[in-house]
């Protein structure tokens, strides 16, 4: 079954015409990375998948996106509601200035559940499946200014898993993390595959190769290639392709 | 030369950027001086004395205790802790209650002497006289160095600066009435100008907001009389309609026109706060499925409080030194108020009001120049706390 | 089924209650609007039947409740530029100060405190201090040179702030580029960054002007006069100023209902300069940034 289904997606900041007609599937349970160089619109087509371009002024987009079977730009939508089906995890970390465990609750009081036992066992659930819970177990009434760059995102990504998301998106979410943290991430992403459907940006190749199982390859608003991931990096099929990943540019 | 030049200049525009610190200090200065001059002041009418009996064992009188011995609200040595006898009040003008016309003389010669005789006879007696009749050897006791307590001025209840014998400059009636004008001032407009601010930061359309910014930055133009002008002829008539009162310049019409003259205020600060918001912090509730609205109260809101708070502090700032406004809108009635449908009297309101009358270096104008000193004071904690919150922020 | 699964409901209610704030605060914010234009109609409609040539260039006569505000138009103008002269200079030059010279130091920070600290003084405040120190201790008398001394020190901070938030904008490279010229400082801050930052300085005098012209209580005590038909010969005669006369007509005249007309023209008078100051400033803000861009 198809997750997300992209169909001829344009779209463009005012009068910059950042992504050309884009069409592109993802399969239930899968891992999508998004490569390509700076400034080429991967994160602007990240951020069509849950709606977050709308807060942007002056963007418009055609073309239609489907996930699990919906129009997502249908009129009737309600954009609070998609954002809970898709989840998204940003590049630097960004928790709330509150506790450990107001981050994780956010989500789940912000849609109206006031049960506090079903809010402390998702909390607990959330944290371990961000491997994150044996480190805060005894300080969840900490601020999480506390936690260092790498706790701190994958109390982001704690945070996204506590609304049950069936997407999550992940913004470059290791690019300002150090090795170790990198590692832990990228070791959660192959554990989360079992339950969520994960679209990823990144800049680091080998972290493409090494989570995904299919690659997008995007140049210039305009999606090249688009296969699984071990074509991508043993045998493209496109010069531009083969250039960036063997790091001849971008 | 050159560099002797550039010196110079340098120079120069050091001393222009101390100007504020000197004025300042200056302020400070000068009517710290000019109010201190109010504690050294006699608490009788210059040239005046009051007498007592020998034997009273009362020794001295308060300004207050002076008026309502006056006023006849205290009529028994023993309620100011002497002993128990009748308080008789004798004025020049008495005298003649005493004795004839002729006794005390064509040329009103023989009042220095009589005085002192009935002062010596009458154990109760207070006698207040001009000190040009004041016997050499007057038998009693005069108390004519006594001078105004802090006590007088930072306790009394009473402002009557033309009171005589002796004149009340209680500071609490007008305390009072500035803290009530103002705390109704901020109550009105605190939630007028954080919706204001929220609708300006996160709700209104780019050109909604480029209209509505200038007409606020208008509001704040506008002169404070022209406010008071407006409350004077509208306000004031409307409230008394409304409220069936007596008179309709009251604390209620001075805090609405405050709470108004507040606005710019309040919103510019709480904007600028809530504009500071960083972006990925919003997009981070929005992205869990928060609505914009639960994304304003959960995560902005909180995380601007402490500009939140600094519009509110400084709106306050902007109320209570707030002066020809509230004059002319809050009827001035020096007393200590109950309710908001009364009318008042702030502390900018008596200065303007009543300096033009005290002579210079009499005890009113010490007064007015205290009443000065605790406005400054109030506003300088303002303005400190200001610095504290914003620091605190960053 | 966990609780997660039946949001639905709450999503309405959620969404509910966005509208419902919403639509409060947009209502809220077109009421201060609303405020402002009564304001400005009532005083408007009243005042501009008052208005003519006559009224603008004739002196009050019968008691204040005929005749016109010449005197005190002239006394507002005096005033505006007596306190300009002071607290333009002095206040660029701090402004110049804070931002060029003493970036970051102790006594920068200090003065900055100080700064914010004036601004938040009270203008009766002002008046006190006047009349203490110029009025009295310095024998100024009420004078125009004593009011626009006290007007003066009462603009100092808007100036200051303006011009050192003028230079801030701009990029410190154009510093760098010159000095690598071999221009001074002094140089560099003279030909290159007040022309620069000069577009937003003015606009932030202008805006100053404004200020002082509608500032009351500083003058009671230190200028203005209850009524002085003849316009003043040297800086030591007082004058009438328009936020007085406005007070002092509405308040305690001869015969308050009798002027009540020549109030109304008063406050529109007052308000036209609030307006016209402001939308001058705005002009110029445009008008320059224009120009920048065109540059
Ligand atoms: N808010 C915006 N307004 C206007 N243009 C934008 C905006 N955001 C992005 N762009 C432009 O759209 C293009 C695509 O940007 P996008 O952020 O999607 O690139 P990216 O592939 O994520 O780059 P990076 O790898 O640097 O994150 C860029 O040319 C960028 O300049
Ligand atoms: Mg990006």
């Amino acid at each position: 079954m198809l997750t997300v289904e992209a169909k001829n997606v344009d779209f463009y900041y005012s009068d910059f015409h950042a992504l050309k007609n884009i069409s592109l599937e993802v399969e239930k349970n899968k891992v999508v990375a998004f490569i390509g160089p700076s400034g080429c619109g991967k994160s602007t087509f990240l951020r069509i998948l849950n709606r977050m371009n709308d807060l942007i002024d002056g963007t418009r987009m055609t073309g239609s996106v489907l996930i699990e079977g919906e129009d997502i730009y249908a009129p009737n939508v309600r954009v609070d509601e998609l954002r809970k089906k898709v989840g998204m995890v940003f590049q630097k970390p960004n928790p709330f200035p509150k506790t450990i465990f107001e981050n994780i609750a956010y989500g789940l009081r912000v849609n109206g559940i006031k049960d506090n036992s079903f809010i402390e066992q998702r909390v607990e659930e959330s944290l371990k499946s961000a491997a994150l819970w044996d480190e805060v177990k005894d300080k969840l009434k900490k601020s999480a200014f506390a936690l260092s760059g790498g706790q701190q995102q994958r109390l982001c990504i704690a945070r996204a898993l506590a609304i049950s998301p069936k997407v999550v998106l992940m913004d470059e979410p290791a690019s300002a993390l150090d090795p170790i943290s990198t590692a832990k991430i990228e070791e959660l992403i192959y554990e989360l595959k079992k339950d969520y459907t994960i679209i990823i940006v990144t800049h680091n190749m080998q972290q493409a190769s090494r989570v995904s199982d299919k690659t997008a390859y995007f140049y210039l608003g305009e999606l090249i290639e688009y296969d699984d991931t071990t074509k991508i990096f043993t045998n493209p099929q496109k010069e531009s392709t083969q250039n960036y990943i063997t790091g001849r540019f971008g | 030369m050159k560099r002797f030049l550039e010196k110079l200049a340098e120079g120069a525009l050091l001393l222009s950027g101390s100007i504020t610190s000197i004025t300042i200090l200056l302020i400070v200065l000068f009517l710290f001086k000019e109010a201190s001059g109010l504690f050294r002041s006699p608490v009788i009418e210059e040239g005046y004395v009051i007498a007592l009996n020998k034997a009273n064992t009362v020794k001295s009188l308060s300004s207050y205790e002076i008026k309502e011995i006056f006023d006849g609200e205290i009529s028994n040595w023993a309620e100011l802790g002497g002993k128990d006898e009748a308080i008789e009040v004798v004025r020049l003008s008495d005298l003649t209650n005493y004795y004839t016309e002729e006794e005390l003389g064509a040329e009103f010669e023989n009042i220095p002497a009589k005085a002192s005789e009935l002062t010596a006879s009458h154990p109760g007696i207070v006698l207040f006289l001009p000190k040009q009749y004041l016997a050499k050897k007057f038998d009693g006791i005069t108390l004519d160095k006594e001078t105004i307590h802090p006590g007088d001025f930072f306790g009394g209840k009473e402002w009557y600066p033309t009171a005589s014998p002796s004149a009340q400059f209680g500071l609490l009636p007008l305390l009072l009435g500035t803290l009530w004008v103002s705390l109704g001032a901020i109550l009105l407009s605190l939630p007028f100008g954080i919706a204001v601010a929220v609708y300006l930061a996160e709700i209104a359309t780019m050109r909604v907001r480029n209209i509505l910014k200038p007409i606020i930055e208008l509001l704040a133009g506008i002169p404070s009389v022209v406010y008071g002008f407006f409350g004077l002829v509208v306000l004031v008539p409307f409230l008394q309609k409304i409220f069936q009162l007596p008179v309709g310049e009251t604390a209620l019409a001075g805090s609405v026109v405050l709470a108004i003259m507040a606005l710019p205020t309040i919103i510019t600060v709480a904007e600028d706060a809530m504009r500071t918001t960083p972006r990925a912090m919003k997009e981070a509730s929005l992205a869990l499925g928060a609505t914009h609205w639960q994304t304003i109260y959960k995560v902005i809101i909180p995380y601007s409080k402490s500009g939140i708070t600094s519009a509110a502090v400084l709106g306050i700032g902007r109320a209570i030194g707030e002066t020809m406004a509230v004059l002319m809108v809050t009827g001035n009635a020096a007393v200590i108020p109950h309710t908001l449908l009364e009318p008042v009297r702030t502390i900018p309101a008596t200065i303007a009001a009543e300096l033009g009358e005290a002579a210079s270096g009499s005890a009113h104008y010490q007064a007015l120049f205290a009443l000065g000193c605790i406005l400054f004071l109030i506003t300088m904690v303002l303005s400190i706390s200001v610095e504290f919150i914003s620091k605190k922020q960053k | 089924m966990t609780p997660l699964d039946k949001t639905s409901k709450i999503d309405k209610r959620k969404r509910r209650s966005q509208f419902i704030a919403f639509t409060l605060f947009k209502l809220m914010s077109y009421s201060v609007v609303a405020m402002l234009i009564l304001i400005l109609g009532f005083i408007t409609t009243k005042g501009i039947g008052v208005i003519n040539w006559e009224f603008l260039t004739t002196a009050p006569q019968e008691g204040m409740t005929k005749g016109g505000i010449y005197p005190a138009i002239i006394g507002t103008l005096v005033l505006v530029l007596g306190s300009s002269l002071f607290s333009f200079p002095i206040g660029i030059m701090s402004g110049i100060y804070m931002n060029e010279y003493a970036t970051n130091s102790k006594l920068a920070a200090f003065i900055r405190v100080m700064t914010n600290n004036l601004s938040g003084v009270p203008s009766v405040v002002f008046g006190l201090f006047g009349m203490a120190l110029f009025v009295n201790t310095m024998g100024f008398g009420d004078s125009i040179l004593a009011g626009s001394l006290t007007l003066g020190l009462l603009s100092l901070p808007l100036v200051i702030r303006t011009t050192e938030e003028s230079l801030k904008a701009i990029d410190f490279s154009f510093r760098e580029g010159s000095l690598a010229l071999g221009a001074t400082k002094l140089q560099t801050i003279r030909k290159v960054i007040l022309p620069m930052a000069f577009p937003n300085i003015i606009t932030g005098l202008i805006l100053s002007i404004g200020r002082v012209s509608g500032e009351t209580a500083p003058i009671l005590f230190t200028v203005a006069a209850y009524f002085l038909p003849k316009l003043p010969h040297s800086i030591f005669d007082q004058v009438m100023a328009l936020p007085y006369h406005l007070y002092v007509i509405s308040t305690s005249g001869t015969d308050i209902e009798a002027s009540r007309g020549i109030a109304y023209g008063t406050a529109l008078v007052l308000i036209a300069i609030v307006l016209i100051v402001n939308l001058l400033a705005n002009f110029l803000r445009t008008f320059f940034s224009k120009r920048v861009k065109m540059n």
